[in-house]
């Protein structure tokens, strides 16, 4: 913003204005919905770090996929792919939230590639699918059976280009990479699945 | 986490974050290029040369990155096991290790840039790279994801501590999963409208002044080193 000091109509007094030609204003929509956005991205981050003992499975339990469903579901197709292309980016870069603390774009050629890159892709198609298009909509018009039948979408599409990416980037065959990548940490999802469905009807959320 | 930026008058904090950034990328495409035994010594030569410029001890930083490491791991050790006798096969896990190794590699490289470079430098570099409307969302995005995840970390961190006052660790694990999600939520929603509020009452806007990022003399070994890196992957 521009300040600059003008005479007044009485000459000797002089009043204080301010100009804002030339200063393109963001706005309020899109400043809060990028602050939704990148809270979004820092929560999927910090959800990294809470971590409970797995019933089904050695591998522990941590809530960042829950993250993306939750980005997807709350924040719609379009805001919550930019949350998620900010939490790769921010990564990219030095803030330590991909698993296990760990930063550096180096993690975006590692062996949980295919896994970080389908965040943006799964959170917008989780997005289209509960609010039937582009537009966010009303959560409580969306029905349980299409919350579900979307975060089983997305986990299809997280575990079918993570256990790629480990083919890829570890060259080994299919049932390497199943075993390392998705077999120990797959049951878990349906416990997050049904966390998520809790979370969305709450009514402590439903208000906000 | 000790593997995150530190201040110090290292080359690598002086170079420019955009040729650290290019450093970075040829350094993995050629590692992709040449995943034998012969450009894995040479690469491994070259980083740690990075690593040293940039200060960085191997061993802490392996410690640092366990988590990647066990992953990296992992699908070889799976690969080479056999049915027969000996049940590890050295010959069939002899090309994932190289593949493994290779990703190891960058990822130690890519510490170096996490080490030496300030998040408002990386700010400044994505509005270089990504013009427009969109490279100023994203960048102004990262700033705040890095101001905000050691607050929504303690925020989650008070719940959970909440929780097993109340006993509330004795609870199913999809409820306590929900209790804690719910609790991150509404006040990662809090305050993203404060600060959505704040950020309007400061006029954000579209055009700010840019940070001043110029290339020194210092960055034109980084260039070299980048395009020679670049024509290796290419041959």
């Amino acid at each position: 913003m521009r300040w600059w000091l003008r005479r007044g109509p009485t000459g000797g007094r002089t009043t204080m204005s301010t100009g804002t030609s030339g200063v393109d204003l963001v706005g309020d929509e899109v400043a809060r919905n990028l602050a939704r956005a990148a809270l979004f991205a820092a929560l999927t981050g910090a959800f990294a770090y809470v971590s409970f003992p797995n019933p089904v499975s050695p591998a522990p339990i941590t809530l960042q996929v829950l993250g993306v469903f939750l980005a997807g579901i709350m924040l719609g197709p379009a805001w919550g792919g930019v949350a998620m292309v900010l939490y790769l980016l921010a990564g990219a870069v030095g803030v330590p939230i991909f698993a296990g603390g760990s930063a550096g774009i180096g993690i975006l050629f590692g062996s949980t590639a295919g896994y970080l890159w389908s965040y943006p892709i799964t959170a917008v198609l989780i997005g289209v699918l509960v609010h039937s298009g582009l537009e966010v909509r009303d959560l409580r018009a969306a029905s349980t059976t299409r919350l579900v039948g979307a975060m089983v979408a997305g986990v299809v599409v997280i575990y079918g280009l993570g256990v790629l990416g480990i083919m890829a980037v570890n060259d080994v065959g299919f049932v390497a990479a199943f075993l390392a990548g998705a077999a120990a940490f797959i049951p878990a999802e349906a416990l997050k699945i049904a966390a998520a469905l809790g979370i969305v009807r709450n009514e402590r959320l439903t208000a906000t | 986490m000790t593997l995150t930026y530190k201040p110090a008058g290292t080359i690598a904090h002086r170079l420019d974050p955009r040729s650290k950034l290019g450093v970075q990328i040829a350094f993995a495409i050629a590692a992709f290029a040449h995943t034998t035994l012969g450009g894995l010594a040479v690469l491994t030569a070259l980083g740690g040369v990075l690593l040293a410029v940039a200060r960085l001890p191997v061993g802490r930083t392996l410690w640092e990155l366990r988590f990647v490491v066990v992953l990296v791991t992992l699908p070889v050790l799976i690969e080479g096991l056999t049915w027969d006798t000996p049940p590890f096969s050295v010959a069939e896990a002899r090309g994932p290790a190289l593949a493994s190794y290779r990703v190891l590699l960058i990822v130690l490289v890519s510490a170096t840039y996490v080490r030496s470079t300030p998040i408002r430098d990386s700010e400044a570099a994505i509005r270089w790279a990504i013009p427009g409307k969109a490279g100023r969302l994203l960048a102004t995005g990262v700033a705040l994801v890095f101001r905000f995840l050691p607050v929504l970390r303690a925020d989650l961190a008070a719940t959970r501590r909440a929780m097993a006052a109340r006993l509330g660790s004795e609870r199913p694990l999809t409820e306590r999963m929900e209790l804690i999600a719910v609790g991150g939520l509404q006040r990662a929603f809090g305050r993203a409208d404060r600060l959505a509020l704040a950020m309007n009452a400061r006029c954000f806007a579209w055009n700010p002044t840019l940070p001043d990022l110029r290339f020194s003399r210092v960055d034109l070994p980084a260039f070299c080193l980048t395009g020679a890196l670049l024509l290796w992957a290419a041959l």
